[in-house]
């Protein structure tokens, strides 16, 4: 297999226990699994068991960005991390969690294709790429610092063009609310992988890159990344983030304090605010993560003081290495739980202060430093929820499954219930395009309305039914979920954003089409790597069979595709999830998969047929 | 140096890229493009542009090469190698010419030639012969072309 263009050509792996580093080349995951989560989830099924927890020695951290990372290919400044997840609940199981920026390119212009890192330090270690030269750097004097301030300080240290990704107090402290962060919002969150760099004693991976990168095509690649600019303008997912999702109080807030657009390295959408409020420090900012605390401090009134609290949320967070989706689901259920008379003012907490800025500022330090009661919170809503009386009554309705904090609507559209209760995490970062084509209704205004007639077309054609975008049962949704995980699977891989990829459909074109092909055609132009989108796919149900028996080994069986049980049941004046039919969607799944339906697990037929055994 | 030379580079017809710190969002599609297009490989090293990055403050600035009105590169090289092309007033370097002597890059205010140390060649930004492509992907409309309208004397 010829890595020579895309491709780096090398995986740089570093054990910290011995503090050494070594090369292998890429050749070897490049035609079967691409890269991203395919060279990620390889290394976990060859080297790691089922036994090994999120914080072993043992455990490997895997940065892995892909061969359109660092290319024209738009959208394309992300990189994925695969690791043991300190968050998954009950288990801490292997999982995903992407992130964007400005890293995972410079790591393939310093000449790598992935990262990984095992083993764990003595002492608190920053790493330092720069091309072929890796150094281990005494971390001791970054120790309690702050991510903006450690980035700050290690590029005056080192270099002041590298990039760098770092953990927080809260890394430090291994809160499984911890995030890896780069710049000054892009983070792996949601599956607190921080805490795994914490407890490797890993403070930063610095990284300059001055390497060029090879392209197969570079004419091609122009033509196809022009037609994808095409395609994506006009995207709804921007305005989503840098605008709002409920106009009116969002929208005076951003008007206020936006700044400009920013976002990832060689993206069209720009999807971050940077945002900067007087008084609170300024942050780039998207989706829910600037917003998670505004609701609760309504009290304020139109005042500065309600802007800076809601911004605090927002940078003290980042500062110290914090999950901010996980906050916004832990607010609505402590403040659930205040109101039933259950949660009594845990000191430093004191809930009759929620909604004030004070409040969101010792809610983050108490999580960050573990003090107090921020010491049961920073395992996580989840495993909080366990210790106390009745907390799952409270907790299940803000988190559906295996630990990850609600995100999508699965008790009213089937198809996302489906697509949650079939993977390892919150799988809606991987399947916006679905989203939009489904849960953007017809009536909506413009841009995130599709007019029916073109959803109900784009469905029939991708899914094999327009039932697949009918949120009144689930019919068909079994085939939607096969498809859309498997190319969920393709752009983490390659990897690029989901904001944009797959296209499912278009809000540039008259016709409203998208054009599905066009993954694998910028591969082809990036590396040379002949596919078509039939066998681009076929690489995606790969990975994702790959994902599925890694759950499997850990124990994962079809009883645990499965929501918590209140969902089956009217929670709150909230809809049911018909249980025989979802069932049954799930058996309509494992046959299509060609898995066992009786325990969901892959077959060895499929497996071999597959190329995995 | 005659007067007619002046004339002919101050106040030529000129088209130039300039950068607006404001919209910038710091994303490199610009020096991509640039390098793609120029080298046939995505290397940020080589490309004619850059942007200065802080993105704490978010504060990214495109620098470009401005083809400047009084072209002090130009009169700074000392071998002859730089040349103005009359339909867009664009300032070329000649690489077979070119030492490598890095007089021009000195000369330069706003660092937008580099040096290639082991070639010993310098290069700029050739503004793509008329059609910049970092203007035309640049998603934050960042990049602008302005022209002047001065006239090439006879």
């Amino acid at each position: 297999m010829n890595t020579d263009y895309g491709w780096a050509g090398k995986i740089l792996r570093v054990d910290l226990t011995e503090r050494r580093y070594w090369t292998e080349p890429t050749a070897k995951y490049a035609e079967r699994f691409i890269g991203g989560i395919g060279i990620g989830y390889k290394v976990f099924w060859d080297e790691v068991g089922a036994e090994v927890g999120a914080f072993d020695a043992e455990n490997r951290l895997v940065f892995a960005p892909g061969p359109l990372t660092g290319t024209l290919a738009p959208a394309s400044g992300r990189m994925e991390l695969v690791s043991k997840s300190p968050r998954s609940y009950p288990k801490e199981t292997v999982t995903r969690s992407g992130m964007g920026g400005f890293w995972g390119p410079e790591l393939k212009y310093a000449g790598y294709d992935a990262l990984i890192v095992q083993g764990k330090s003595e002492s608190w270690v920053n790493l330092y790429i720069h091309n072929d030269g890796v150094e281990f750097r005494e971390a001791k004097d970054y120790v309690g610092q702050d991510t903006y301030t450690t980035q700050i300080n290690v590029r005056k240290e080192l270099d002041p063009k590298a990039r760098i990704v770092c953990i927080g107090p809260a890394g430090e402290r291994l809160s499984r609310l911890a995030v890896i962060l780069s710049e000054t919002s892009f983070a792996s969150g949601r599956s607190g992988f921080g805490a795994v760099m914490g407890s490797k004693k890993l403070k930063a991976v610095a990284v300059r890159g001055t390497k060029p990168l090879k392209i197969y095509d570079p004419k091609r690649l122009i033509e196809v990344s022009r037609r994808v600019r095409a395609l994506s303008a006009g995207n709804p997912m921007r305005e989503w983030t840098s605008r709002a999702l409920t106009p009116s109080d969002q929208d005076s807030f951003l008007n206020k304090y936006r700044r400009k657009n920013v976002g990832c390295f060689g993206c069209p959408m720009q999807c971050f605010a940077h945002l900067n409020v007087p008084g609170a420090g300024q942050s780039a900012a998207h989706c829910t993560n600037y917003f998670y605390y505004h609701p609760a401090t309504q009290f304020y009134g139109h005042t500065a003081e309600r802007d800076q609290a809601v911004m605090d949320g927002l940078v003290q967070s980042n500062r110290l290495g914090l999950d901010t989706y996980e906050f916004s689901r832990m607010l609505d259920f402590l403040k659930d739980l205040y109101q039933a008379g259950l949660w009594e003012s845990h000191p430093p907490l004191l809930m009759e202060k929620l909604g004030s800025r004070e409040f969101i500022n010792r809610l983050i330090e108490s999580v960050a430093y573990r003090q107090g009661i921020g010491d049961l919170l920073a395992e996580g809503v989840a495993r909080t929820a366990d210790q106390i009386k009745d907390g799952w009554e409270f907790c299940a309705k803000y988190f559906p499954a295996y630990g990850s904090a609600s995100h999508g609507v699965m008790r009213t559209h089937p198809g996302v219930a489906l697509l949650w209760a079939l993977d390892s995490r919150d799988p809606i970062i991987d399947q916006h395009a679905y989203l939009k084509l489904a849960v953007s209704h017809p009536g909506d205004p413009p841009p995130y309305g599709l007019p029916l007639d073109r959803a109900k077309l784009i469905s029939r054609k991708l899914f094999g039914s327009e039932m697949a975008i009918d949120h009144s049962n689930f019919t068909h949704k079994a085939e939607m979920t096969v498809y859309a995980q498997n190319k969920a699977a393709v752009i983490n891989l390659l990897v690029v954003c989901d904001w944009i990829y797959p296209i499912f459909s278009s809000h540039g074109t008259e016709d409203r089409l998208g054009d599905t092909s066009l993954e694998s055609r910028l591969l082809t132009a990036v590396s040379g790597y002949d596919l078509t989108e039939k066998e681009l796919d076929r690489i995606g149900e790969r990975v994702w069979n790959l994902a599925r028996a890694l759950m499997v080994r850990e124990g994962r069986t079809r009883e645990q595709d499965t929501f918590h049980e209140s969902y089956f049941r009217e929670h709150g004046g909230e809809k049911a999830i018909p249980l025989t039919d979802f069932e049954e969607a799930k058996t309509r799944y494992y046959q299509l998969r060609g898995w066992d339906e009786k325990t969901g697990w892959p077959t060895r037929q499929k497996l071999q047929e597959l190329g995995l055994l | 140096m005659m007067k007619h030379e002046y004339t002919k580079v101050h106040f030529r017809r000129r088209r130039a890229l300039v950068g607006e710190g404001k919209a910038c969002s710091g994303c490199q599609t610009c020096a991509v493009v640039c390098s793609l297009v120029h080298e046939g490989e995505v290397d940020l090293m080589r490309a004619r542009l850059t942007i200065k990055s802080n993105s704490f403050a978010g504060s990214f600035i495109p620098q470009v090469c401005h083809q400047c009105a009084d072209a002090p590169c130009y009169y700074a090289c000392p071998e002859g190698a730089m040349e103005i092309e009359a339909v867009n007033g664009t300032v070329l370097i000649l690489e077979e010419k070119c030492t490598g002597c890095g007089a021009c890059a000195r000369a330069c205010p706003f660092r937008a030639i580099r040096l290639d140390e082991e070639k010993k060649k310098a290069w700029k930004c050739d503004f793509c012969g008329g059609d910049p492509q970092c203007f035309a992907w640049c998603p934050a409309n960042a990049l602008g072309v302005v022209e002047f309208g001065g006239e090439i004397p006879k």
